[in-house]
């Protein structure tokens, strides 16, 4: 009998040794955090706490227990507590953890287009669907703050700087040639689909100590780490007809690409202010190769080659200077030929380890670009090579800390043929730099950083300090700071003839504050930018006063050094609203800039000729679910431009009229018998308004005359199908 | 003859309460499963789902060896995470839902259909929340995950009713509509009737779905 008694001793006492807990769970301010979990550990007994925190539990448990709270987005609570069947009542405050929506970034300068982080102002998809970018990279970030459209020219012109400040860097790598070859005042497309990229960060100053040789900005394309499609795909469009095949496997992809291009077809439909004597014609092909090595490690390796060519007609009025005269004296004909043939390769690797403390960013790169081109029958062949090398190496902290510290070697080889003669040099340029981000708390956090470079052309060194500070000042909002010390090799163009030129240099101050809220963005930036060391060039001989001479294609013959200096300030303003209309997603830029400088021809300071004061883009884009119909709708804005007047006392003091321009976009998404397919149209400059981009004069000085866009009013279709994609799933594919 | 009964008694003792322990596992997770299909078919409600997935977790780290509670706790956060209008908030529960995944996967064995399904309901999740940029990397692994899941065993009626929710929700020109999505369901629904589950605290839930989205395109 004795042991029954124990027996049922023992069901009687823990059915009195009940203990009730209760209290309530809110965070750090007091507010009540509803839906948290609180048990015991190791036992089933716990509630979930009520819309005001609350909660409440009886429990057998008796001696020591192990409290823990539970909560999304808070650090987890442990306390040990003595259960002796009284009333446990407590109070319990979680700490947040640090999230991207709670802790600070450092933001001063960048502008995110990515897939992966939730708070990127724009997405990849956005590049493509923004009416005036054509579907160009470039083009949708020149509607970006900051920016600025330079109608006759390819390039990124940032805050007062020129084209040529601006680097385009895939997967660290810098690109020789981001642009089809430059032909005089027509603006080429980039040589990269936006589709190849899962993130993109345009900086307009400011920018990280991993990046140098660009006084104003940096475009970072990130390529994407898998194929997204699987088989093969058709391109059909004005210009272009292009196959391309994906296939992906678990540990590895490829896709390959291959288009024909013709303009005569466009042309033929879009009237050209150009005389064309063979349009634009080009034949391409890619191939990217992607192999995830391990859990961690992804080599890809990246090949393209293009070959182009075409020949046009400048007629500039007058009679006077080079060239073949146009029958009835109405101008004189230049006539210019370019065949151009690119190829650039890119292997990435990268990898972790000891669980992702570490990682490693390599890589190799080698780009050749040659232009053979004649201008008015004489040579001015163009040849470049550049081989890189890197290696970036992060070390992870604790607390989001991190330091990384990296290299890049760069062999550069050019040469350039002007009126029968060759010039060529060589540079070996190499970078080192460390960098380290520390958050002192979740609301502050710092980026210092220093790069050194040298560079064997001018056979000196450089060093350069780079610092950012953010500080977030609600939960929404936050300040930014960056500063720095920009270098960048000059023009090579100049250093055929002298080599004992300097770096030019650029100090950069940017204050940034900026507000995003559920889909909606505000952003302020001002800027202070200030050019040092640029090459003037004197053009005059010894003693008699300098000629200008607007010529884009002209060698810079003159002497030159570094006494050239400059600044450039303003402020941009951005604003983007996804929220407030359903479907509807737009934004607002505005972007002033108040720039002069003393450098290359220039004879005293004055803005540049790239430079406009006043920017300003509107951009609109629908989705009617209804139609799967994306529709965007872009004005552009863009002061007037001073240019060279011979005939004016006060140098460069003449202002272009204003760049008005408005552009829609739509693409439709549909099947075409049973895959899926992309039909899309673009118009430029809608309202056909006469936009004049800048004025030069004849030899004579005596006629001006404008240098506008290629056509006014132009259109474009075209269409993607997805072969691999079948719209309709059939019966038996269940 | 003493230590004898007492040996025994303690045998004995110990017996009821390793049963007593299992007994109580299998109780507290019939209960919360229970608890669980009740909610199918309902409005979703996210505090109900909260306190399931909380539930699910008590037990989940109560028993370090058993893979069920986790697959039922990633379930409720998985239906949080296509809850309400707050993509972070949502990306945040998709998170915790993929944690729980991972810790089970091991404990869970593999190949294991029901593992597959729920990690491709994670994914349409996500893609749910930004499909215009996400439905080709999401829409992709999405395909993997049901595959995997048929290639383990093609009769799971969930790995029908997650494709035909695609297919559902999926315009026309994407190759998706309720044409297409019919077929599916109804395959779905016969599944459900052969399908056996290995028991009361395993995966239930779909076919109140299933049947509510058959019957829409009926109309």
């Amino acid at each position: 009998m004795k042991p029954l008694y124990i027996l049922l001793f023992l069901f009687t006492t823990t059915a009195q040794a009940q203990t009730l807990l209760s209290g309530r769970v809110t965070d750090r301010k007091g507010h009540a955090l509803p839906g948290a979990n609180v048990f015991l550990k190791g036992t089933y007994d716990g509630a979930t706490t009520d819309t005001l925190g609350r909660f409440s539990f009886r429990t057998f448990e008796k001696d020591t227990a192990t409290l823990a709270v539970s909560y999304m987005g808070y650090e987890p609570f442990e306390k040990k507590l003595l259960l002796n069947q009284k009333e446990v009542v407590l109070t319990v405050k979680l700490e947040e953890l640090a999230t991207e929506l709670n802790t600070v970034v450092i933001t001063a300068g960048a502008f995110e287009a990515s897939d992966e982080k939730r708070m990127a102002m724009l997405k990849p998809l956005d590049i493509v669907t923004t009416a005036g970018a054509a579907a160009d990279i470039t083009g949708a970030m020149q509607l970006l703050p900051g920016a600025q459209r330079v109608g006759e020219q390819e390039g990124l012109f940032v805050r007062g700087g020129s084209g040529l400040e601006s680097k385009v860097v895939i997967d660290g790598m810098i690109v020789q040639n981001p642009f089809f070859s430059s032909v005089p005042d027509v603006q080429q497309r980039g040589r990269f689909n936006p589709f190849m990229f899962k993130g993109t960060s345009f900086s307009t100053g400011g920018y990280s100590a991993q990046y140098g040789q660009a006084l104003s900005s940096v475009l970072l394309l990130n390529t994407t780490d898998k194929t997204s499609n699987n088989g093969l795909g058709v391109s059909l469009n004005l210009a272009s007809a292009g196959l391309n095949y994906d296939h992906a496997t678990e540990k590895q992809s490829v896709s390959v690409v291959g288009y024909y291009g013709n303009l005569k077809p466009l042309f033929a439909l879009v009237r050209q202010n150009i005389e064309w004597l063979h349009e634009p014609e080009f034949v391409g092909s890619s191939l990217t190769y992607r192999l995830n090595t391990s859990q961690t490690g992804l080599l890809k390796v990246y090949g393209m080659y293009s070959d182009s060519r075409m020949s046009m007609n400048s007629v500039v009025p007058g009679t006077a200077g080079p060239g073949t005269a146009v029958p009835g004296g109405e101008g004189i004909k230049n006539r210019l030929d370019l065949h151009n043939r690119n190829a650039f390769t890119t292997s990435t690797y990268t990898d972790s380890w000891g669980d992702g403390k570490w990682l490693l960013n390599s890589g190799f790169s080698y780009s050749r670009n040659s232009d053979d081109m004649a201008f008015d029958g004489q040579g001015m062949d163009r040849l470049d090579e550049r081989t890189q090398a890197r290696v970036v190496l992060t070390r992870l902290l604790s607390g989001n800390n991190s330091l990384l510290f990296g290299g890049e070697v760069h062999g550069i080889n050019l040469q350039n043929g002007f009126g029968g003669i060759s010039y060529s040099l060589r540079d070996q340029y190499a970078a080192a730099f460390a960098e380290t981000e520390i958050y002192l708390s979740r609301q502050l956090a710092g980026r210092v950083g220093v790069r050194t470079e040298y560079s064997s052309l001018l056979n000196r060194f450089n060093l350069a300090p780079r610092l950012s500070l953010a500080y977030k000042t609600g939960a929404y909002s936050q300040v930014s700071l960056a500063a720095g010390q920009f270098f960048q090799n000059p023009d090579y163009r100049y250093l055929y003839l002298n080599s004992n030129l300097n770096f030019e240099r650029a100090d950069h101050l940017i204050l940034n504050y900026q507000v995003m809220r559920s889909s909606r963005t505000f952003r302020v930036e001002t800027f202070y930018k200030n050019y040092a060391q640029l090459v003037r060039e004197y053009t005059g001989q010894p003693g008699s006063p300098d000629r200008f001479d607007t010529n884009p294609y002209r060698f810079p013959w003159g002497r030159t050094d570094n006494r050239g200096y400059g600044y450039a300030q303003g402020f941009d303003l951005f604003w983007r609203d996804q929220k407030t209309v359903k479907g509807l997603d737009y934004w607002v830029t505005y972007s002033y800039v108040d720039t002069r400088r003393l450098f290359q021809q220039y004879q005293v300071l004055a803005t540049p000729t790239f430079a406009s004061n006043h920017n300003v883009s509107l951009v609109a884009k629908r989705w009617f679910d209804k139609l799967k119909t994306s529709a965007g709708l872009t004005y552009a804005y863009t002061s007037g431009r001073p240019y060279y007047n011979p005939n004016h006392e006060r140098f460069m003091t003449d202002r272009t009229p204003a760049v008005h321009n408005v552009s829609f976009t739509a693409s439709k998404l549909t099947s075409i018998r049973g895959n899926f397919a992309v039909l899309y149209m673009a118009v430029d400059n809608l309202l056909n308004t006469r936009n004049v981009f800048t004025y030069r004069y004849t030899a004579d000085g005596q006629t001006r005359y404008a240098v506008g866009p290629q056509s006014y009013r132009s259109f474009f279709v075209g269409m993607q199908i997805f072969l691999s994609r079948k719209a309709v799933v059939k019966q038996e594919d269940l | 003859m003493k230590t004898t009964l007492i040996s025994a008694l303690a045998l004995v003792l110990s017996l009821t309460q390793l049963f007593a322990q299992s007994d109580k596992y299998n109780q507290a997770m019939t209960t919360t499963v229970d608890a669980l299909n009740q909610q199918e078919g309902k409005q979703p409600d996210v505090a109900a789902f909260q306190e399931l997935a909380n539930r699910f977790e008590r037990i989940a780290a109560a028993e370090p060896k058993e893979w069920l509670p986790r697959y039922h706790a990633a379930y409720c956060y998985t239906m949080l995470g296509v809850m309400g209008d707050d993509a972070s908030q949502k990306e945040q529960r998709l998170d915790k839902a993929e944690a729980m995944l991972k810790e089970m996967e091991t404990l869970a064995g593999k190949p294991n259909d029901e593992v597959e399904v729920l990690k491709a309901f994670v994914t349409q999740a996500r893609l749910a929340i930004d499909p215009m940029s996400r439905w080709q990397t999401y829409g992709a692994q999405f395909g993997e995950h049901l595959a995997a899941a048929k290639a383990a065993n093609a009769d799971n009626p969930r790995i029908y009713v997650l494709e035909g929710t695609s297919l559902f929700y999926t315009p026309e020109q994407f190759g998706g509509g309720k044409k297409v999505a019919k077929p599916v369901l109804e395959k779905a629904l016969e599944k459900f009737v052969t399908f056996k589950s290995p028991g009361a605290i395993y995966p239930q839930w779909g076919k109140g779905q299933a049947e509510w989205m058959a019957a829409q395109c009926k109309q």
